[in-house]
């Protein structure tokens, strides 16, 4: 969806932000660095890391972006319990923009890749 | 009480949100489709539990998640199937497979109570979250409200796409003509619907803390958000990088 959206938007992006890449997370996306941060100390469960992830992005960005940010990393903290506790694969693995991403994100190593009919 | 007013929160909290979180609040008070409300608010209470057990954390650890014996660190409201499937719901999600969830069936956690219970546990898991990540306490849980669950299975849900039976694209009529309302019915939101309001609750917390779901094909930015489409996929990106979630 990152990709999709920096398509949409004709931005340039680096997909290793994903990846935990700070630099890479900063191009083309206003806050980059910081935003990854804070939905890494999330999902790390590390509080630590998350106080000064929040600090780091509120003294950056403001308030209302750590709110919304805070709401995405909670809600996808939740989605992917979903995909995972459901088994569900991938909707259409045959687009070539999917399989750009997976590729170039090495997804094939995550062992949920199956439920997908992945090996890596 | 009145839950998330918010009023200790040093960041303002969007009205949506507040309203969201309280609406679930509510709903998961009561009886569902195949849970009371006080084994609903069971489940939310031992999901808390599940982050700090001590046994999860053992088994995390473990090349098979299911070798490993002992005993979660539980309130003991719940059997103890139950229990192990909240908490592997919260701490070990990547390693739940379709043999897994055939056993539990076995032992008596249908795969509709099942459904329902991974979205109780999701849920409740991702509000604490947002609390969470802005360093609030979590809100306290709400008393259960008496009442029997409808036992409500859709006869449309079929196998074939996940670990248990959903309801597909086509299939999402009458009752539950709501369910993908303004999307293609992607199989993340038919994930849940063999209990088609855990698809509901999704909807409605996914519109507060994400976007909408008629929303999600605005790839540019929400009117009522202060960040763009770009800047949440980054944060959800690596949410879902961390959780190893290839989906």
């Amino acid at each position: 969806m990152l990709r999709a959206s920096a398509l949409t938007t004709n931005t340039e992006i680096d997909l290793q932000g994903i990846n935990g890449d700070a630099s890479a997370a900063a191009v083309g996306v206003e806050f980059g660095a910081e935003l990854m941060q804070l939905g890494e100390a999330v999902a790390m469960g590390d509080e630590a890391q998350l106080s000064t992830a929040r600090q780091q992005l509120v003294e950056l960005a403001g308030a209302a972006v750590l709110v919304d940010a805070a709401g995405v990393a909670a809600n996808f903290q939740r989605m992917v319990r979903i995909a995972d506790a459901m088994g569900i694969p991938i909707d259409d693995m045959t687009t070539e923009l999917g399989q750009q991403v997976r590729q170039e994100l090495d997804l094939a190593k995550y062992e949920t890749a199956q439920n997908s009919a992945v090996s890596s | 009480m009145t839950h998330f007013s918010y009023s200790d929160s040093p960041y303002p909290i969007r009205d949506d949100i507040k309203l969201e979180h309280r609406q679930y609040w509510q709903r998961l008070a009561g009886a569902g489709s195949w849970w009371s409300g006080d084994e609903r608010v069971a489940i939310a209470a031992e999901s808390r539990l599940a982050s700090h057990c001590k046994f999860c954390a053992e088994r995390r650890q473990a090349l098979s998640p299911y070798n490993l014996q002992g005993q979660h660190d539980s309130a003991g409201d719940l059997d103890e199937v139950a229990v192990d499937a909240v908490h592997r719901i919260v701490t070990d999600q990547a390693r739940i497979s379709q043999r897994w969830v055939d056993q539990i069936a076995d032992d008596g956690l249908s795969n509709a109570a099942y459904v329902e219970l991974a979205g109780i546990v999701v849920t409740v898991f991702s509000v604490d979250e947002f609390n969470r990540a802005l360093g609030l306490e979590l809100e306290p849980l709400p008393e259960p409200v008496d009442g029997e669950p409808s036992r409500y299975r859709p006869s449309q849900a079929v196998g074939g796409t996940g670990f248990v039976p959903m309801i597909t694209a086509e299939g999402a009529t009458g009752a539950e003509s709501d369910l993908y309302r303004g999307s293609r019915g992607a199989n993340v939101l038919r994930a849940l619907s063999l209990v088609p309001d855990a698809v509901r609750d999704w909807r409605r917390l996914a519109s507060a803390q994400y976007i909408s779901v008629e929303g999600m094909t605005n790839m540019v930015k929400q009117d009522d958000r202060v960040i763009n489409r770009m800047q949440m996929e980054l944060v959800a990106g690596r949410v879902s990088a961390i959780n190893e979630c290839f989906y």
